[in-house]
């Protein structure tokens, strides 16, 4: 499992749903949406330490610019370490938030090319991004 | 001939027996569960018949009860009993001489039930005696039907302590064994036959009804 | 409100160990104790029954003085209101099931409430079996229905379900959980089975050689991180399996199966029989609704 960790900026609320704002570093900035809120989760509070979990398989690799995409947990990283098996290949990628690791199809890093030393955009969708209160 | 010994002989094993059973039911049940440090001293004291000759308690009867002795006297002076040379004293001293044949069956049923059926029974609000009579008693029946025949066997065939004890006096405490010594004594090899194939013939048969109704589970208590 | 305070020097397996507990109880929680075996959780319970003696402490059920040791107030296992189950169960193997029951009435609590307790735990077609002729998961109904024909005040529960399979235990704790609230009982129960704790208990009191070590509610103790997961389960690894680049757990859950893709690393730190956390975002899971065909 991939592990950040950053500070909550704010917290979004409406009914029994939070969009969580999170600071990993001063320039990534990532989010998440939780069953939860302040009333009920007492570490949703600006400033309050979290883990931000998300899982290897659940990542999304791009090149270039994706500004036209929907997704908004954006993560610019270097690609440090490739293994290409049959079905599926790993990707170990290094960010400014931390190194992490992305599990792809084989066949999407052969038709994007991808080697060792490539500038990527990591990408989790906000609903795939658990929290842990630290 | 007479069947008088033999009647006296029976008549004293079911009183013993039956005396037996109510004092040997709580010294087992005693036995079974304390954690005291007297257990093994009362335990020795109980299976000392077991290995002493059957003459040396007979003896010390003898002299515990002879009117000539303290204690003798006072019971014949305050109670009356003559225990030496009467069935009264037969009985007791045969009681004392058959308990560990009570005593051991009974324990080690006791024992090999769970602990934690006799303490269900404790936490139900039952106290020790009505845990006893309805829980554990009944649980245990082979080993109490064991204990009655093994006494029951044991007290007919006494020899020396009736013979230290109570002597040979007819009627009173001339029981079947004393009967057979005095019939070879006297080379009455006829009589001395017809008593003792009488007794051979009625404790096969009750031993025998024993095993067959308890199945297999005399073994391992008679070796 | 249970107050219990116990102090008892015990022999474990490494020689002697000091058993020093202090539990309040509310009335109507229902408390586990875990830990491993032998540090003092089966002789906690015999204590607040009155089966063992504390050396020091006190036990106060409900303002009711049950063990005092400084004013020499001691009663005796008759007189406490516990109904208890034990381990091996402890029916009286020459009676009939609703002999057992019976021989646990009083007149104050009288044939009525055996009744519904046959009902309850459904006992009705067992009812004039002996012990012996009873599958495990149906002796370990009769000794609960029996300990609680006297409507106790503590229900003292010694591992009650370790020795049965997953579904009959899975069975019986919903029972237990029927009963608890039913009858409003305060209930402690011995377990072992994180996911049963999970399930029943409002609070875990971890021992470790005789002292608490950690206690809360299970959520927080077993899963002591807050996570945000709203998908969450406890569950038992059954295998492990490495495919390419990932690995593939199989983990029991209750009585089903369930498989999660993990990372070879974190599939390493894994052995059969481990506890584990399923968790998952409440938005990944679809939901098909089942219907009759």
């Amino acid at each position: 499992m991939n592990n950040f960790e950053g500070f909550i900026k704010t917290v979004h609320v409406n009914g029994n749903l939070s969009i969580v704002d999170i600071d990993v570093t001063s320039d990534i900035l990532m989010k998440a949406i939780v069953i939860d809120t302040p009333e009920t989760a007492s570490y949703l509070k600006s400033n309050a330490k979290v883990s931000i979990l998300f899982k290897e398989t659940e990542v999304i690799i791009g090149l270039g610019d994706q500004s036209g995409i929907s997704l908004q947990n954006k993560i610019p990283a270097i690609i440090t370490h490739l293994e290409i098996g049959n079905l599926l290949c790993k990707l170990d990628l290094k960010s400014d938030a931390g190194i992490f690791t992305a599990i792809i199809s084989a066949a999407a890093a052969v038709a994007l090319d991808l080697k060792v030393e490539d500038e990527v955009i990591a990408m989790i969708k906000l609903n795939e991004v658990m929290l842990r209160s630290l | 001939m007479n069947w008088e010994p033999l009647t006296l002989t029976f008549q004293l094993a079911l009183v013993v027996t039956l005396i037996l059973l109510l004092v040997a039911t709580p010294v087992a049940f005693w036995l079974s569960h304390t954690k005291s440090r007297f257990k093994p001293i009362i335990e020795t004291l109980v299976s000392m018949p077991l290995v002493l000759p059957p003459t040396v308690i007979g003896f010390y009867f003898l002299i515990a009860f002879s009117p000539n002795s303290g204690l003798g006297s006072w019971l014949n002076a305050v109670f009356g009993l003559k225990l030496v040379f009467s069935f009264t004293g037969l009985v007791i001293a045969s009681v004392i001489y058959s308990l560990p044949f009570m005593v051991h069956p009974l324990q080690s049923g006791l024992s090999s039930i769970s602990k934690s059926i006799t303490e269900a029974s404790y936490v139900m609000g039952k106290s020790k005696w009505q845990t006893l009579f309805k829980i554990q008693l009944p649980q245990i029946k082979p080993a109490i039907l064991t204990g009655i025949v093994l006494s029951f066997a044991h007290t007919v065939g006494e020899f020396g302590v009736v013979l230290m004890i109570g002597g040979n006096i007819p009627g009173r405490t001339k029981v079947a064994s004393i009967a057979i010594y005095d019939e070879v004594e006297a080379l009455n090899y006829d009589a001395a036959n017809y008593y003792s194939l009488i007794l051979f013939a009625i404790t096969f048969s009750i031993l025998l009804v024993v095993y067959l109704v308890n199945g297999n589970l005399l073994k391992g208590i008679i070796k | 409100m249970i107050q219990i305070d116990l102090n008892k020097k015990l022999q474990a397996a490494e020689g002697e160990m000091l058993l020093k507990l202090k539990i309040d109880i509310e009335k109507g929680e229902f408390v586990t104790l875990y830990g491993a075996s032998g540090v003092g959780k089966t002789s906690t319970l015999r204590m607040i029954s009155g089966l063992l003696n504390p050396d020091a402490g006190k036990i106060i059920v409900n303002d009711e003085v049950w063990f005092d040791q400084s004013k020499k107030i001691n009663l005796t296992p008759q007189k406490r209101k516990v109904g208890y189950v034990f381990q091996d169960y402890a029916l009286f193997p020459q009676m009939t099931v609703l002999e057992n029951l019976q021989f646990a009435q009083t007149k104050k609590y009288g044939a009525k409430a055996i009744t519904s307790l046959i009902e309850l735990m459904e006992l009705g077609q067992l009812q004039n079996r002996k012990p012996e002729t009873l599958s495990g998961g149906q002796k370990q109904r009769v000794a609960l229905a029996r300990a609680l024909v006297q409507q106790p005040e503590i229900l003292l529960l010694d591992e009650p379900l370790a020795a049965l399979d997953t579904t009959i235990r899975y069975k019986l704790q919903e029972y237990l959980k029927q009963i608890h609230s039913e009858f409003k009982l305060t209930t402690i129960l011995i377990s072992h089975d994180v996911s049963e704790i999970v399930k029943l208990a409002d609070r875990v009191i971890c021992l470790e050689d005789g002292k608490i070590i950690n206690q809360g509610t299970p959520e927080h103790v077993f899963i002591n991180q807050k996570l945000s997961g709203k998908f969450k389960f406890t569950g038992e690894v059954l295998k492990v399996s490495n495919e390419e680049l990932i690995s593939i757990v199989t983990v029991r859950i209750h009585t089903e199966v369930v498989k999660v893709v993990v990372q070879p690393e974190e599939a390493q730190n894994l052995d059969v029989g481990d506890k584990v956390l399923v968790v998952s975002k409440a938005f990944n899971p679809l939901l098909y609704k089942l219907r009759a065909r």
